[in-house]
């Protein structure tokens, strides 16, 4: 019915407006008029916005949404028909009245005239200057994504994007040509949508489908541009506008199951029950086994992966209107995004809306306004890495509970009874998941409008302002839980109810004045662009916790022991209070052309930042590039092989002062305390800082932190040579970057010298080196006009390597939150002078000790050189034989001495293939994503293969697989070492090889077939095109890795803790139906 | 025309207003509103009263004063020894990456880090009028004093350390040497002597705050280190040390008699009291929990940890035999010091509060388990451990124990290991405390003496010896030694008797002293043992100019290094093995530990080079241009 409104409307505008336009524009005597119908060859859709102008003049008219078209025309007139990325064709006016044109793609044309933004102005492909990646609106329209993250992987060579894990919403990492940074979240690019720079965590709010392309400025000359924001890349989202003459309407949507997650195979009930009795009986086990399991064969199967893993379900509709007149365009837009995952209760719930008006009330002022809101909630009961859990929970609750044994029977949740201290640190994950209440919520607002005025020819003002604001709100409930105590009495521990509530707002706005010149004179060209932009983030928040008095009340006034929280670390935007950041900048960029052979690029960009003390507030980021167009010379205009030769050669600095905190170039002071203030730390300001006299106490004040006036940004320098190809009349485009990029000064919290009077001090260490190179491989053949095939091979290389650290130290251990549970697991990667960032460290493992000779023999050799053992007094056979690394004849447990490196967590190289095959009607699409080279830590195998419960009192559950190929007397294995309750005192499960695993995949991430409805059909429907899909994502994954999911990214943005499956959010199999509309 | 030059001039006039918004200066300089920076605190004079609190409160620590401070002043004289897990000190086996290092490296940088922030932060506020001249003089003076004292006790422990002496440093600064740091201690107490205040100005509610007479007393012990630092011009050095120590200020101290009295709990910053680091009963809970955690709380766990774990079921120091048995005959100091076999504990404030060893929680409770038993076997254990040795075990009927085990009846610790007991007398004074049982009292308010006026007298007697004024010299150290004996000071000096029995079980009386400098030194060891100075008196004197032969190493060992015939007797075993039970247990052997490790007295010589603790690892790993002492 809608759809019929609107379809009416249509006609009505096309009839109406048109036709007077036309009369005004051509009332010519003897004319008659034509019409007309413009298709596109290769699949005959309409194609609205085609150029039709009378031969040797400007005069003309374009095609309505619908590719019609209708002018006044005498016969004879010549009718040019041009269109962006089609041959121009050209029709000789006869008697006839009506004249339909089919126009055939061009692949040359389509590099040659696309238009790439390169932040403030956008350039012709051709003429791109530094080494610039674009993703369009069809390669991100052509998987069903989450966020806009995830549509970049494997389509820009160098931009390596990762799916930390497979949660709703979408927990992605992405590096632009490597690390350039140690510190947690120092490697994010900046995100600039529609010409406003946003913090990387709202690109999460934009639609994927609002998106007409993606510019990713990879190079130091391209992204110098934006300063001391640029050095780890520059991605620019410009979303779809609406277009002149004409409204096109559009509809997708697709629905979309998750399979549930592989699981892992670990012991029931009975075969855990019985060999805790076992072990219990082993002597020096140190374990005394519970009376609840003495008959095993009694006990209720409990599969905790099963209960919490299941379906996941996805939705996505998308409504848009997109179109306008000559003078004003307009695009709004819809769309509900809603996962449930395939973790209990996980979920990601998103609306957008977008909106866009361009309007040019006179041929010199042009105005553009965007509006973008966007509503989520997403949840994630385990975050990320602790489903390991699920492996290691005994596979039985506590049999003597009253209520029940089972994980959930109506209305009462089986748990462990806490008497029994060996289980007193399982719960039951979902009991809290199902009782606790958690509403994480988020608006984001983002709207700018931008006015600009052509005063010269040739010369334009423009001024651009907007509000990027976000308010989010954090409600979490956790009821009071007095079962235990309940059923066991006082010795159980009563678990009080639970009450926090966050709410923050961070408002951020932006100005910027350029002007901009843009001109040609005979061979030489110049397009100039200069301004200023001044950006400022206010930051407030409101957060505290307590005891609710029963288990509905959700206020804060209410609670007992009610507690605020910090602004921690402070400057951060967390807890209570206002922080405030503000950037100044100027900024030009000149390029000059000669004869459309030679470019030369300037930029330079100074920025003022807040976050440095005034003698460090400004940096200056300069860069230049040049270029040559090789096939532009004479020598080879008329070579018919080569359509495009293109050399590139940049040079720039750009700045990174992401990873600081505001103010911490200043003094800042705490004091006030009572004397009974002592957290119980031993830190240099755990204490009251007061002092008694004459008995009685006085107050006191110490420096937290010194003055670091020197404090400054981290500073990347970068040199890429590339080259762009093109040939087979353009259906073959190749693109080759190599680069060199050196970052120095990463901004670290390091351990410093007592000395300083401090224990850790931000500062400026270090320096790392990125080197890569980069290929994408385009090639696009048109068998026949039904039979079309694509395929875009991305392929990046990258060499990272630390080459200093200024602190006198050679190495920096992980830092950062991911806890590792178990002995010596503190430490399980180090980053050396000269080596790879973030590697795997620990002991070798050479196999299993077989027998009591075997390490008395060892033990022997190692007393001989003056050990008491030859790693612990409690090593025996079944034991790993790690490898004394230095030859000392002993392997030293907890001491680095024989501990060494065990692979990088960091690719070799990685990429995509991207095939793309339509056959009339049929589209196919088949996506691969692979990276090579690259090292997993399993920590989940770790748990897998430890009968004690890693880092805590008692034990957990362990792989059916290690249980029946463990090391016996009888078994000799020498893979799976024997099974112990006292793993954690044997030191078998600290950090070794034996956690180490290849990380390479090949993975079909998509593979789509799409049927296109015949034109006929879609007309008598009244739509203009529409095309069905189903599709599917992840189908194989062809690898070596033995856990869930092979795709680990860095957790927490931190490249010292990357590559690590610590039970990570699976992601299994998605299939997909979906259907894209367009009236 | 008309157009153009209309939106030239609109969008020129849009322009102009939106430049300044971004290229304000003012735009980049935000308030920093969630942290305290020096403009927003500083602006009473309580609150720059309370940046110098802070600075004494770095010394407030327990882990500092006892694992650094004391352990070095006290252990490596051998004078005692460690009974926890610290037993590197024992035999001197200490190396770089002991953890004790860090207590006393870290604390004190922290310390001085605080002061080099407040110095131009107090000139601020005396220029701004924040503090008046008077009390911003006084602040400045207490900040300086602070500083000296802790480049004092680096310089002492480690010889030359890095001075740091800026409110901002990146700590790569190297080490300074040994004579600089002095340089800088007696320049820090100099400019610290101009700005305070005399003890007898300072108000009753600055109780505890640095005064002109301290800042005199450190200066003159820094100068005599600068004497033993730069030799060649010692007498310029010890004759400025002397005019430190002559200052009119001292006239306002006095020696508190009887000796006793002087580290009784009750007669905190006496008289005698130079300067003494504060702790207070306000800051939480005696027992275990957080109170007691370094660095926090007003609390210590200094003292209680030095009795015997019979009563505090800890235990970290026990004494020397040799130290029991060098104090001559009539020397009130001894057992104010230091309490062996058969003695009971002498403070009148324990006495007044418990009656003695056997009033604690511990041992009523142990003696009223045992009298409970009715019928024999009694338990022997219990028995050993809470009733007096003078009654034989089964007339049952006895007193609770109120004296230190004895060798015929030895107390027996928590682990079951029989003691003798030599037990610091002088940590032993806070009546508030009950150790481990009852209401678990470990942790003390009891103020920690770094500095006193005995310690000056004798410092200044050194100095007045070494400039040829024996007279003067003898004459202070004659102060000293009269209060020690109560006013009947023996005609001859002699360190009493040597920890050895003769062939018979009697005592063998120590050589007689007659060097005056020696003098000095007996005096140091038997009047501040078991303070916080005697190893930094002992390595200031430095090597003996004739001999050659460090006074410390004969000080410590002078059982060690006395005449050959002396000398021999040390390494007999079971003839000089007076109490061989527990912490004082000494193995027939010439090593002196046992398989199960049990310590005993260790009378091996402080080797070369021992006398400095190394630097400590983590530092030397975090600035490499720290070089470690020699020997590590």
């Amino acid at each position: 019915m809608m759809k019929d409104v609107l379809f009416i409307k249509l006609n009505r505008i096309r009839g109406a407006i048109l036709p007077l336009l036309l009369a005004l524009s051509f009332n010519t005597f003897a004319q008659t008029s034509i019409t007309g119908h413009v298709t596109a060859a290769q699949d005959g859709s309409p194609l609205p916005g085609v150029t039709i102008h009378f031969k040797g003049t400007q005069a003309g008219t374009v095609t309505d949404i619908q590719g019609n078209y209708r002018l006044t025309a005498t016969p004879g007139d010549i009718l040019v028909f041009t269109y962006i990325g089609y041959l121009e064709q050209s029709i000789i006016v006869g008697n006839g009245k009506v004249y339909n044109v089919n126009l055939s793609p061009d692949a040359r044309t389509l590099v040659e005239v696309n238009v790439v933004a390169i932040g403030y102005g956008t350039a012709k492909r051709g003429d791109v200057n530094g080494a610039v990646s674009s993703v369009s609106a069809a390669t991100i329209e052509s998987m069903p994504v989450t966020s806009t993250d995830q549509a970049l992987q494997g389509r820009a060579a160098g931009v390596q994007v990762t799916n930390n894990d497979g949660s709703p919403g979408g927990n992605v990492s992405i590096l632009i040509r490597g690390t350039g940074s140690l510190a947690s979240n120092g490697n994010t690019p900046l995100y600039v949508v529609d010409g406003y720079p946003i913090d990387a965590g709202g690109i999460n709010n934009i639609n994927p489908n609002d998106i007409a392309s993606i510019d990713i400025l990879k190079d130091a000359a391209s992204t110098a541009i934006y300063g001391i924001r640029a050095a780890n890349g520059v991605i620019l989202i410009t979303t779809k506008r609406g277009k002149k003459n004409g409204v096109q309407v559009s509809a997708d949507a697709y629905n979309e199951f998750q399979s549930k997650p592989k699981e892992y195979k670990v012991l029931n009930a009975d075969q855990f029950a019985t060999l805790a009795n076992q072990q219990a009986t082993v002597p020096g086990s140190g374990f005394s086994t519970f009376s609840g399991w003495a008959n095993p064969a009694s006990l209720h199967n409990i599969d905790w992966q099963n209960a919490v893993y299941g379906n996941g379900q996805t939705q996505n509709y998308d409504v848009a209107v997109r179109g306008g007149s000559d003078k004003l365009q307009a695009a709004a837009s819809i769309a509900y995004y809603s996962q449930d995952g395939i973790v209990l209760d996980s979920y990601f719930h998103r609306v957008t809306v977008n909106s866009n008006l361009d309007a040019q009330p006179t041929t010199w002022l042009k105005s553009s306004t965007n509006v973008k809101y966007t509503y989520s909630q997403g949840n994630n009961p385990f975050g990320t890495g602790s489903l390991v859990q699920l492996t290691e929970l005994p596979p039985t609750l506590d049999g003597g509970n009253k209520l029940t044994y089972q994980v959930k029977n109506g209305d009462n949740y089986g748990f462990f009874n806490p008497i029994y201290t060996d289980v007193l640190s399982y719960a039951n994950p979902v009991y809290s998941i199902e009782t606790d209440r958690n509403y994480p919520e988020n608006n984001f607002v983002l709207a700018n409008s931008s006015l600009e005025a052509t005063i010269l020819p040739g010369l334009k003002l423009k001024v651009n302002g907007g509000v990027n604001a976000n308010f989010a709100e954090d409600i979490y409930d956790q009821p009071n839980d007095s079962r235990a105590n309940g059923e066991y009495g006082q010795s159980a521990k009563i678990n009080y109810g639970y009450y926090s509530q966050s709410i923050s707002q961070s408002v951020d706005w932006l100005i910027e004045n350029t002007l901009a010149y843009d001109r040609t004179f005979g061979k030489h060209a110049i397009n100039f662009v200069g301004g200023f932009s001044g950006q400022k983030t206010i930051w407030d928040g409101m957060a505290g916790s307590g005891i609710p008095p029963n288990n509905t009340i959700e206020d804060l006034s209410q609670v007992t022991t009610l507690e605020l929280q910090a602004n921690n670390p402070p400057g951060s935007d967390t807890g209570n209070g206002q922080n405030i950041v503000s950037l100044s900048s100027l900024f030009a960029r000149l390029s000059y052309t000669y004869d459309e052979r030679y470019f030369l690029t300037g930029v330079i960009r100074r920025d003022g930042s807040s976050k440095f003390d005034a003698q460090n507030q400004y940096g200056t980021f300069p860069s230049g590039a040049f270029t040559w167009k090789a096939k532009n010379e004479s020598f080879l205009k008329d070579v018919s092989w080569l359509d495009d030769l293109k050399l590139r050669a940049t040079y720039g600095e750009t700045g990174n002062q992401g990873p600081i905190n505001p103010f911490q170039y200043q003094a800042l002071f705490v004091g006030n305390r009572p004397a009974s203030f002592n957290p119980g730390g031993i830190g240099t300001l755990d204490d009251n800082l007061g002092y008694p006299f004459d008995k009685i106490y006085q107050n006191g004040y110490a420096a937290e932190q010194p003055a670091n006036p020197g404090l400054k940004w981290e500073t990347d320098t970068q040199a890429d040579a590339g080259i762009d190809a093109s040939f087979l009349n353009g259906d073959l485009n190749i693109t080759a970057d190599y680069y060199n990029r050196k970052s120095k000064n990463f901004l670290l919290t390091l351990e410093v010298p007592a000395q300083t009077g401090f224990q850790y001090l931000t500062e400026n260490v270090g320096s790392m080196d990125n080197k890569g190179l980069e290929l994408s491989v385009d090639y696009h053949h048109d068998v026949s006009k039904d039979f079309r095939f694509g395929a875009l091979v991305t392929f990046s290389t990258l060499n990272n390597k630390l080459t200093s650290i200024t602190s006198g130290t050679n190495e920096i251990s992980n830092f950062g939150g991911l806890t590792l549970n178990g002995p010596q697991w503190g430490t399980f990667s180090e980053t050396f002078i000269g080596q790879p960032v973030g590697e795997f460290y620990g002991y070798k493992v050479q196999g299993i000790i077989q027998s009591q000779a075997q390490i008395n023999q060892l033990n022997a050799q190692a007393q001989a050189k003056g050990y008491a053992y030859y790693y612990s007094s409690a090593t025996g056979p079944g034991d790993f034989l790690f490898a004394d690394i230095n030859h000392h004849g002993a392997v030293v447990a907890g001491s680095t001495q024989d501990e060494t490196s065990l692979g990088s967590p960091i690719p070799k190289f990685y990429g995509g293939v991207n095939l793309t095959t339509s056959y009339k009607s049929w589209d196919f699409i088949a996506y691969f994503y692979g990276v090579y080279g690259n090292k997993i830590l399993d920590y989940e195998q770790n748990s897998l293969e430890s009968f004690q419960n890693q880092g805590f009192v008692g034990i957990q559950n362990i792989s059916e697989q290690y249980y029946q190929n463990a090391w016996t007397p009888q078994n000799h294995s020498n893979i799976y070492p024997a099974i112990n309750s006292n793993d954690n005192t044997i030191l078998n499960n600290v950090p070794s090889s034996a956690w180490i695993q290849n990380g390479s995949y090949l993975k079909l991430k998509n593979f789509t077939v799409g049927y296109t409805l015949p034109q006929d059909f879609a007309k008598r429907i009244a739509v203009s095109k529409v095309r069905v899909y189903i599709s599917s994502q992840n189908l194989f994954t062809i690898t070596g890795y033995k856990g869930l999911d092979p795709e680990v990214g860095s957790q927490g943005g931190n490249a010292t803790q990357n590559g690590v499956d610590n039970g990570i959010y699976p992601s299994s199999m998605y299939f997909t139906v979906g259907i894209n509309a367009t009236f | 025309m008309k157009i153009t030059r209309l939106k030239i001039t609109l969008l020129a006039l849009v322009a102009a207003l939106l430049i300044p918004l971004s290229c304000k200066k003012s735009f980049l300089n935000q308030t920093n509103t969630f942290g305290s920076t020096q403009a927003a605190t500083f602006t009473t004079s309580a609150s720059v009263i309370a940046l110098v609190n802070a600075i004494y409160d770095s010394y407030q620590n327990s882990n500092l004063l006892k694992k650094g401070l004391w352990y070095y002043a006290d252990y490596l004289p051998h004078d005692w020894y460690n009974n926890g897990a610290d037993v590197a000190w024992n035999n001197y086996t200490y190396s770089g990456t002991f953890d004790a290092l860090p207590d006393f490296w870290d604390n004190l940088y922290i310390g001085i880090s605080r002061v080099n922030v407040a110095l131009p932060i107090i000139k601020a506020a005396i220029a701004q009028g924040v503090v008046t001249q008077p009390l911003g003089n006084r602040l400045m003076g207490e900040a300086l004093f602070l500083r000296g004292t802790m480049y004092y006790y680096l310089t002492g422990t480690f010889g030359g350390v890095p001075l740091e002496l800026s409110p901002t440093t990146t700590g790569l600064e190297p080490r300074a040497t040994q004579l600089q740091c002095f340089q800088q201690v007696v320049a820090d107490m100099q400019a610290a002597e101009g700005l305070l205040v005399s003890k007898t100005q300072l108000a009753t509610a600055d109780l505890g705050r640095a005064t002109t007479g301290a800042a005199y007393a450190y200066e003159g012990s820094a100068q005599m280190w600068l004497a033993e630092s730069d030799p060649t011009n010692a007498t310029v050095h010890y004759t400025a040390a002397l005019k430190a120590f002559n200052n009119p200020e001292f006239g306002n101290y006095s020696l508190v008699t009887p000796y006793v009295n002087e580290n009784e709990f009750n007669n905190q910053n006496n008289a005698e009291s130079v300067f003494e680091i504060q702790f207070d009963l306000t800051g939480g809970n005696q027992s275990w929990g957080d109170s007691w955690e370094p660095p926090g709380g007003e609390l210590g766990w200094i003292d209680s940890f030095s009795w015997p774990s019979e009563i505090t079921g800890e235990g970290y120091d026990y004494g020397s035999p040799a130290l029991y048995y060098s104090y001559q005959a009539g020397d009130t100091r001894k057992l104010a010091t230091i309490i062996g076999p058969g003695d009971p504990n002498m403070s009148p404030g324990i006495i007044a509060q418990w009656g003695g060893i056997k009033g604690y929680p511990n041992v009523q409770g142990g003696y009223a388990n045992y009298m409970a038993q009715t019928t024999p076997p009694y338990d022997t254990v219990d028995y050993y451990r809470y009733t007096d040795a003078s009654q034989p075990i089964n007339t049952f009927k006895s007193n609770a124990i109120n004296t230190n085990g004895t060798l015929a009846h030895p107390w027996y610790g928590t682990d079951g290991t029989p003691r003798s007991g030599f037990v610091c007398e002088k940590k032993w004074r806070d009546p508030t405390l009950t150790g481990g049982s009852g209401p678990g009292a470990l942790f003390g308010s009891q103020d920690q003496i770094l500095m006193r006026y005995a310690e000056v007298l004798l410092s200044k007697a050194e100095c007045e010896i070494r400039l040829g004024m024996t007279q003067q010299g003898l004459a202070d150290l004659a102060k000293v030694r009269s209060r020690a004996f109560n006013g009947s000071v023996p005609g001859t000096f002699q360190d009493g008797y040597l920890p050895q029995a003769d062939a018979n079980g009697n005592p063998i009386p120590a050589p007689v002293i007659t060097d005056p400098l020696q003098m000095v030194f007996s005096e140091y060891r038997h009047e501040l043992t078991g303070e916080y100075s005697l190893m930094y008196l002992l390595r200031r004197a430095g090597n003996d100019v004739t001999t050659g032969v460090a006074y410390d190493r004969e000080m410590i060992h002078i059982w060690n290094t006395g005449p050959t015939s002396q000398y021999a007797y040390g390494l007999r075993p079971n003839t000089f093995i007076i109490y061989p039970y527990g912490p004082t247990h000494n193995l027939p052997a010439a090593i002196f530990s046992d398989a199960t490790g049990n310590q005993g007295v260790t009378y091996n010589d402080l080797p070369p080079g021992k006398d400095l603790l190394p630097l400590p690892a983590a530092e030397i790993a975090l600035n490499p241009n720290l070089k470690q002492n020699p020997g590590y």
